[in-house]
């Protein structure tokens, strides 16, 4: 009888911790084990034909059908700088233009995707060593390195110099800012000397704040957004670039854009 | 009291599926939470026999003192096995969303589809 | 910037609270009463079946039970509809599993039938019957398919076989439901007599629907398995 109780009494606390999980696997694993619990249940509350087929049911089929149907064979992994509009995060949902992009990727290859947020070197630093398959984030045409393999550009872009408040504007022009764009923001806000040339989705983000006056001066040339691949990847590299060109035949690649930066 | 105690937690597990139907946005945890509520509901109907004495429905057991009330086990027995048969077509239904919007978020595909219809 | 969610979490755990609160307040549970349950236990007599819970779905309400065998064998026409209109995926390779599933799978397999089909043939004796002796079957075909792949099992099996089966055990439990009019009873009654009780023949056509089901449920199961099997990892 008290065990009746007790198991009565585990119940909720399973379905509730299984149906607060993150990932579905775990949901799904959950949900198995509470079937099992209720099976349980069944049969000391006198019903054993109700156990035996929710046994069988519950516990075995369902949870195999769930797991077959998320079930991929592999990963991919994603190194990223958080870029607003192209890809970051939003509580616990991934979104952005080029989070689309990678979506169909993995969908198309039946892997599943891993995202790895990290700073703009580190990103480069994974994907010179080989560690990571994708980097994403905003990075530029002109400034990744050597010995990768891009894609060809997906956004057009430029880069603009931004100055704070207290420095010249017009003045010698910076190297390349290489950092988060909190940081930007706090110099700018802190009112310190600060130029940087940001690329126009972190631009766009940082004219969302409320910040004092600050210089703008367009750099000259075209940048695009591009993905890099280690060398080691041709053959997503290329399965990429087949997605990107199906997408910019059919428009699709247009419509994404004007969803994320209207 | 056995019977008391198993519909209150059956209510509370109603509650529970319904509160993860409603506020996860992943479609494969609705689906979860969906026979959640059906497997509470099923719970709420055994237990409305169970008897805190009683003893299996199987009239070969020398101590039939008083048997549980064996009605709703026969209600229930063939709607766990349409159950599964139902999630399996929920299934492929989430299959064909997931194929045509890309994604298995509830919100994105409400806004993908109402994006469409303009 | 997004609104946090904090206050619709809050919202929809206080109303679904107070549902509860109101559904458990208002609830009058009352005791079974003896009477009642003493008129199942004397219809289980009268068919000659010991399972008490067997003789009401399958011969006090049989009907609702024809129904819902209907209804899972439209919901697995549906599953085998839709997956079949998407064409199936290319290449389908199968699940790299290690050789101990393999084996394992080789070893444990006829018992799980052997098993299935003694729980359908003995439901109006002890706990089971044929939806529980269908399941248990079909997840033993399941762990085959996952061992061997769909291909195999469906060219062991025979592809007209399963395709038979399927929609005759519909049309076999029609039958027996409706052939009591040929021997001069009421439709939905027993056609075999009802024997000693405890004995395997015993419970008139309890035995016949057990089976009938059993089949059908296995068959259904076997086709929503293998199109997930097909088509997995598409969510």
């Amino acid at each position: 009888m008290t065990a009746q109780l007790v198991l009565l009494a585990l119940l909720p606390i399973t379905a509730g911790l299984a149906l607060l999980q993150r990932r579905r696997l775990h949901a799904i694993i959950g949900m198995g084990a509470f079937s099992l619990l209720l099976a349980t249940v069944f049969l000391l509350a006198n019903a054993p034909d109700v156990a035996i087929t929710e046994a069988a049911i519950g516990a075995a089929l369902v949870t195999l059908i769930y797991v077959l149907a998320i079930r991929k064979t592999g990963r991919l992994t994603v190194a990223a700088s958080e870029t607003p509009g192209l890809i970051g995060r939003e509580g616990e949902q991934i979104v952005g233009l080029e989070w689309e992009i990678l979506e169909r990727l993995a969908a198309d290859v039946g892997l599943d995707l891993v995202v790895q947020f990290a700073s703009p070197e580190e990103v480069e630093e994974a994907i010179r060593r080989g560690e990571v398959d994708i980097g994403a984030g905003g990075i530029l045409a002109s400034e990744c390195g050597e010995n990768v393999l891009r894609t060809s550009g997906h956004l057009p872009t430029a880069r603009f110099a931004v100055a704070g408040p207290r420095s010249e504007p017009g003045g010698k022009p910076a190297a390349p800012f290489r950092g988060e764009l909190a940081d930007v923001i706090d110099a700018v806000r802190r009112g310190a000397p600060v130029s940087a040339t940001l690329d126009l989705a972190r631009f766009l983000a940082l004219s969302r704040y409320d910040l004092d006056a600050y210089a703008i001066e367009r750099v000259e040339g075209d940048e695009a957004y591009v993905f890099v691949l280690p060398p080691s990847r041709r053959d997503l590299h290329q399965r990429l670039a087949e997605i990107l060109a199906r997408l910019a035949e059919t428009g699709e690649l247009d419509s994404m854009i004007r969803r994320h930066f209207p | 009291m056995v019977g008391l105690n198993g519909v209150t937690i059956s209510v509370v597990l109603f509650g529970i599926g319904l509160l993860g139907l409603v506020l996860r946005r992943d479609l494969v945890v609705k689906l979860l939470a969906l026979g959640l509520v059906n497997s509470a509901v099923i719970l709420c109907l055994v237990s409305l026999g169970a008897r805190p004495d009683g003893a299996p429905p199987i009239l070969a057991t020398p101590a039939a003192s008083a048997i549980v009330d064996p009605l709703p086990q026969a209600i229930v027995l063939s709607a766990i096995v349409i159950n599964f048969a139902i999630l399996a077509l929920a299934l492929v239904f989430v299959m064909l969303l997931v194929e045509r919007y890309h994604t298995t978020d509830s919100h994105r595909i409400e806004r993908a589809s109402a994006a469409e219809e303009d | 910037m997004r609104r946090a969610p904090v206050f619709t979490i809050l919202a929809a755990i206080v109303l679904v609270a107070g549902f509860c609160a109101v559904v458990l307040t208002g609830f009058g549970f009352r005791e079974p009463s003896a009477g009642d349950i003493d008129a199942w236990a004397d219809v289980a007599r009268r068919t000659g079946a010991i399972n008490v819970v067997s003789s009401i779905y399958l011969n006090a309400r049989l009907f609702d039970t024809l129904l819902e065998v209907l209804v899972f064998a439209v919901a697995v026409l549906g599953v085998h509809f839709y997956l079949t209109a998407r064409g199936r995926p290319e290449p389908v390779e199968s699940i790299p599993e290690s050789n101990v599933v393999r084996i394992a799978a080789d070893i444990l397999l006829p018992p799980i039938l052997l098993i299935s089909i003694y729980v359908v043939l003995h439901g109006h004796l002890s706990p089971g019957g044929g939806f529980s002796g269908g399941v248990i079957a079909g997840t033993g075909l399941l762990l085959a398919a996952i061992a061997l792949g769909t291909d195999t099992v469906t060219a062991r099996l025979g592809p007209r076989l399963l395709d038979r089966a399927e929609w005759g055990t519909l049309l076999g439990i029609l039958f027996l439901a409706f052939a009591p009019i040929f021997a001069g009873r009421p439709l939905l009654s027993d056609l075999l007599p009802a024997g000693t009780p405890g004995r395997l023949a015993s419970g008139g056509s309890i035995l016949l629907y057990n089976a009938l089901i059993g089949a059908k449920v296995f068959v259904g199961s076997w086709v929503i398995v293998r199109h997930f099997v097909d088509h997995r990892g598409e969510i």
